[in-house]
């Protein structure tokens, strides 16, 4: 059986006005199993985002291709849903539109999707708060909105690009157990970008390391540590070290 | 990406040259248009030569119209911002002047320019103080909304950085808020070139003797509305290339603080 | 805290606006300025009186009306026209293409100076005057309009489209909800464009309206005529702007409260 997502050679280009080129992807190959948690891994800016948006359909590869269940990306789709860093919700709904846009414009009725919406909004935790607009709400309750909103369509892959960077330090240590707890009951593959270590290792099955511009792929590690994890475990201290050994050595 | 830009491209000539040839074929070749509606663009194109060296049927020489209304807006549109600036910055800067002028001129600020009209021709006259001022009026409103505007925006944390190291309030306002605000009064010396321009469309038509305003207000009476399309065209053409001045000019004093 | 601020402020207006009144209605007792310068007793007088006997022909309700009557035409005609031809021209490529060319010479040319034109085309009736209020707010609606639908981000559309949106279904659930904002815009500045337009249409030619209320003021050489249609004039330009402010306190909430 093939796997739920194969990124293939992929090399992404940037020419700017004055005809500069800038190279922030250079063959990146690898690939993502069915329900797995995989995490990508990078110290610097280069590159993550841009092979999450290529995965997602957002942006297009300058060489190679990424495979979804064998066939080729093309365009972005609600199979592919995707947790922007900057969110990203539209203004003008309300929590409960926000969540539920996915299902209205597949042409789903109304009730229908007002309790399938609400069931995500329990998931995620933001019941009280479905007839607020966006401005209303802090950083992190508008990222379980966007949480809320990708799972919303039932995507066959959930792409989360740093979705906590914005957030304090405090926010984002609850937002990842959310995610764990999510991820448990809605068994989903997921792929998720971050820059940090220690949310690496404390999200992932799997980690994909990359080395910083033009990003490639460093190394792929398999996390074996039980779960719940802990920050302070050991055994989570000791792969810490051992990946940011290993990034050091490389620079 | 390239082709598919020039081929819009080619849309948008096609379109230019599609619309002169109905335009011309409507109104020269089957005369659709009853006389004194519409004339063919070949037509307009010959009283626009033509205007440009005689003087009938209302006096001047395009050029001549042209330079009258312009040195008009120029008086009030200087002096309107000379009025302008220092009274804006006064209404930012000082609360009490901002708490005792503020409603008054807000007041004032509803009542479009043209209306004052009749009463500068009762006061002075219909020559070119009177033109003047009603331009005067336009760009003031237009100066002061704006430059209030800028200063009320000014960024706190740079006035406090500034008043940490000690800069007095003068000096504050010279070297952080004025500076800061001139993306702002760009935008408000743009707005009020337009409005004077407006301004002076408006009181040539109503009461004047000269200018672009009153060429084709004479042109109307006279049922030559070549002169009318000549007219307005030039009037548009005079705005744009005003407008690109100033937009030269802001690319020059405005540098790295772009709204 | 917010409050106590709100309550100085309005007692403040009530001060300047006061002060105001008694600044000119001490002038007016001067004899020098008191020829230029009506009693705003005087005007008061003359505009509560209008309500009763009639300024020309009709009573100042009347005149009030029909000025209202003919921006409202002209205004809805323009929001109609604008929106549409404003998002051909800015969501459609081709639309972009075939339209902007018209609307970027159009656009230089002021819309007082279509006047002329207007009386030339459709006589002196109602119909020019309809016009001229058209064109001056078709413009400012249609800039607004494609700035609106420009400013869309193309991270939003992406978002939708990841979210299953169909590219037919991204006019309705994307561009249009993103652009309202900028469209109220429009339709705010137009809708004071619209006013002073038809005062100038009015002052042009007219035998009713506000706008002939002031010039047959000037015309007779009075002053309080002509006074008492600016304070009108004033009022309902607030009236107008508040109006539309209002609809979008309505239409757009999700953005006046993040305000």
């Amino acid at each position: 059986m093939s796997s739920m997502i194969e990124v293939k050679n992929v090399r992404k280009l940037f020419v700017n006005e004055e005809g500069e080129k800038n190279e922030v992807l250079k063959n990146v190959s690898f690939h993502v199993d069915k329900n797995e948690f995989v995490v990508i891994f990078g110290p610097g800016q280069c590159g993550k985002t841009t092979l999450l948006n290529i995965i997602a359909g957002l942006e297009e590869a300058t060489d190679g291709e990424v495979l979804k269940m064998g066939e080729t990306v093309s365009g972005p789709g609600p199979d592919r849903a995707v947790v922007f860093q900057d969110i990203l919700l539209f203004p003008w709904l309300t929590v409960m539109q926000n969540v539920e846009y996915s299902m209205k414009v597949r042409g789903m009725d109304s009730r229908m999707r007002r309790e399938e919406a609400g069931k995500y909004i329990d998931l995620v935790g933001l019941n009280g708060f479905e007839k607020a607009y966006p401005v209303q709400i802090s950083g992190g309750m508008k990222q379980r909105v966007g949480i809320a909103r990708a799972y919303c369509t039932k995507p066959d892959v959930m792409l989360m690009d740093e979705p906590f960077g914005a957030l304090d330090a405090q926010t984002r240590y609850l937002m990842q157990d959310e995610v764990i707890r999510i991820s448990s009951t809605e068994k989903r593959t997921v792929v998720f970008v971050t820059n940090n270590v220690e949310e690496a290792i404390y999200l992932a099955d799997r980690i994909i390391i990359m080395t910083d511009c033009p990003s490639t792929v460093l190394k792929d590690i398999k996390i074996d540590l039980p779960r719940p994890r802990s920050y302070v475990d050991p055994e989570f201290l000791s792969l810490r070290k051992e990946i940011s050994a290993m990034l050091n050595r490389k620079r | 990406m390239r082709k598919k830009e020039f081929k819009y491209y080619l849309i948008s000539i096609g379109t230019i040259i599609l619309f002169l040839v109905v335009w011309y074929l409507l109104s020269d070749v089957f005369q659709v248009f009853r006389k004194g509606m519409l004339p063919g663009p070949v037509k307009v194109a010959r009283s626009f030569v033509e205007k440009l060296s005689t003087k009938t049927p209302d006096g001047n020489t395009l050029f001549g119209h042209i330079g009258a209304s312009l040195k008009v807006v120029l008086i009030g549109y200087i002096i309107g911002v000379a009025a302008g600036i220092p009274s804006g910055v006064l209404m930012a800067w000082y609360q009490p002047v901002d708490d005792m002028v503020r409603p008054v001129f807000d007041f004032l600020r509803t009542i479009p320019g043209v209306a004052w009209i009749p009463v500068v021709t009762v006061w002075l006259g219909i020559g070119l103080k009177a033109k003047a001022a009603i331009i005067f009026v336009n760009v003031f409103v237009g100066t002061v909304v704006n430059i209030y505007s800028g200063i009320k925006q000014t960024n706190e944390v740079q006035i406090w950085v500034a008043q940490i190291f000690g800069a007095g309030r003068l000096e504050i306002l010279f070297k952080v808020a004025l500076p800061s605000s001139l993306p702002y009064l760009f935008t408000g010396l743009k707005v009020s070139l337009s409005m004077a321009w407006l301004g002076i469309v408006a009181a040539e038509l109503l009461a004047s003797q000269s200018g672009l305003g009153y060429m084709i207000q004479v042109a109307r009476s006279l049922g030559r509305p070549d002169l009318v399309i000549v007219g307005m065209l030039t009037i548009g053409l005079i705005g744009a290339f005003l407008t690109m001045a100033l937009e030269m000019a802001e690319r020059v004093f405005v540098k790295g603080n772009r709204k | 805290m917010k409050k106590r601020e709100s309550l100085r402020k309005s007692v403040w207006t009530i001060i300047s606006l006061v002060t105001l009144f008694l600044i000119w209605y001490l002038g007016s007792r001067n004899e020098e300025l008191g020829r230029l310068m009506p009693d705003p007793v005087e005007v008061l007088k003359f505009i509560a009186a209008g309500f009763v006997a009639p300024i020309g022909k009709k009573l100042l309700w009347e005149h009030i009306l029909w000025s209202l009557s003919r921006v409202l035409i002209g205004y809805v005609l323009a929001c109609i026209v604008g929106i549409l031809l404003g998002f051909a021209a800015s969501w459609f490529k081709v639309g972009e293409a075939v339209i902007r060319p018209f609307y970027l010479l159009l656009r230089s040319i002021p819309s007082l100076a279509w006047i002329p034109l207007a009386i030339l085309w459709f006589g002196i009736g109602e119909k020019s005057k309809y016009f001229i209020i058209f064109i001056t707010a078709v413009m400012i609606i249609m800039t607004n309009v494609m700035d609106g639908v420009k400013a869309v981000s193309p991270e939003l559309l992406g978002v939708a489209r990841m979210l299953g949106t169909k590219e037919k279904q991204l006019f309705v659930r994307v561009v249009l909800p993103c652009a309202v904002p900028q469209i109220f815009n429009g339709l705010q500045v137009a809708v004071g464009s619209a006013w002073a337009a038809v005062l100038a249409a009015e002052m042009v030619r007219s035998s009713e309206g506000v706008g002939w209320i002031i010039l047959a003021g000037q015309s007779s050489m009075n002053m309080v005529q002509i006074f008492a249609g600016i304070v009108v004039i004033g009022m309902i330009g607030l009236l107008l702007a508040l109006l539309i402010r209002a609809a979008e306190r309505r239409l757009c909430a999700w953005n006046v409260r993040g305000k």
